[in-house]
């Protein structure tokens, strides 16, 4: 595309003037007019200047786009960090929580082992209580055997002294209905009821003592 | 020389250095730079009805962040909804043998690889330029 003269002498004009060219794309339309030297040089100066800045330009930004991706990379690595520590942040806020779930459990089964050990403690006592009985229970039932035991010899013993002295007062009635000597029977008889009543009394009394006995153990 | 390039990506700085490799390259006489494929899907739009201004190649970013879709279903729109014949193609930091398949089947004609050193496969496109403006070459990977 060739300009008119007009504009190339403007376009040469600015150039002498305020030392500015033509840029960009558009000196890849523009021609000169043949022989047109001045011009053509022109072209020639502003497309070099043009590709000179725009090379440059290229180089800057090409570092600036090393530096961006490279800034890139740091904020992606920052941000992976920062999640990497936001995971352990919950991480450890989840332990945290396990281990104060774990401590509740652990005092609720201390206070439940306490109970269980005082429950324990209260059925040993209970135990310690119910043996004791059973044992006072014991020892009654073998006292009252005992008891019994005695009973039974003295009421023999009675029969055995009651039995001798009937036997003996009828043997003294038949002596004396029959006229023989009483002389030997009499005072056997006399000695005889005299032993018999010291000792009906004295068993009476062993056994109301051992009756008296049992039944304040009872009572208690 | 390509008249006109649509660059769609959601790098800023990438648009200035593809703009300057393109203009020290003379691969290209104007270029113009989107930050979404929306705004892309809807210029495509746009274009159905009124082919002026329509760019000669499209250049697309496998993903686009903030956009409703990535440059491959944008790739598939403008190829069956907003009709072809456009030079369209990914350029991605990517080299996922199974994206380029699924560009591939949306219709991409080629896939360049960004990199700090993009000029040399900038250059290699240009020499393939006219081959995908006829649809004479193959999907072709840059790298």
């Amino acid at each position: 595309m060739i300009v008119n003269k007009e504009t190339r002498d403007l376009l040469l004009e600015i150039q002498k003037t305020k030392r500015l060219f033509l840029e960009g794309n558009i000196l890849k339309v523009i021609e000169a007019e043949e022989g047109d030297v001045e011009f053509s040089d022109y072209l020639k100066e502003s497309t070099e200047k043009d590709k000179s800045a725009r090379r440059r330009r290229l180089e800057v930004t090409k570092q600036v786009q090393e530096q961006n991706a490279d800034l890139l990379n740091w904020q992606r690595e920052n941000q992976h960090l920062t999640d990497n520590l936001k995971d352990a942040l919950t991480n450890a806020e989840s332990a945290k929580s396990d281990a104060l779930s774990a401590k509740e459990e652990a005092e609720r089964l201390k206070e439940e082992a306490v109970r269980l050990k005082d429950e324990a403690e209260q059925s040993k006592e209970e135990a310690e209580k119910a043996k004791d009985s059973a044992l006072n229970d014991l020892d009654v039932l073998q006292k009252r055997s005992q008891t019994e035991l005695i009973s039974t010899i003295v009421k023999v013993a009675l029969l055995v002294i009651l039995s001798v002295g009937v036997i003996t007062t009828i043997m003294y009635s038949i002596a004396m209905w029959t006229g023989k000597d009483t002389q030997i029977i009499g005072s056997t008889w006399s000695n005889m009821f005299g032993i018999l009543l010291t000792n009906a009394f004295s068993i009476v009394g062993t056994i109301m003592g051992v009756k008296y006995a049992s039944e304040g153990k009872e009572n208690k | 020389m390509i008249d006109s390039i649509l660059l769609v990506d959601d790098e800023s700085l990438f648009h200035l250095v593809f703009e300057d490799a393109c203009s020290l390259l003379d691969i290209s006489l104007s270029l113009e730079g989107l930050n979404s494929s929306d705004e892309a899907a809807k210029l495509f739009e746009g274009w159905q009805k009124e082919p002026a201004g329509k760019p000669e190649c499209v250049f697309v970013d496998l993903n686009i962040i903030g956009s409703s879709y990535d440059g491959i279903e944008l790739i598939r729109k403008v190829n069956t909804e907003y009709g072809n014949g456009t030079v369209i193609g990914i350029i991605s930091s990517s080299n996922d043998e199974e994206e380029q398949e699924k560009a591939k089947v949306a219709g991409a004609q080629f896939w360049i690889i960004k990199s700090d050193d993009i000029e040399p496969r900038l250059e290699d496109f240009k020499k393939d330029f006219e081959g995908y403006k006829t649809k004479k070459l193959p999907f072709k990977v840059y790298k």
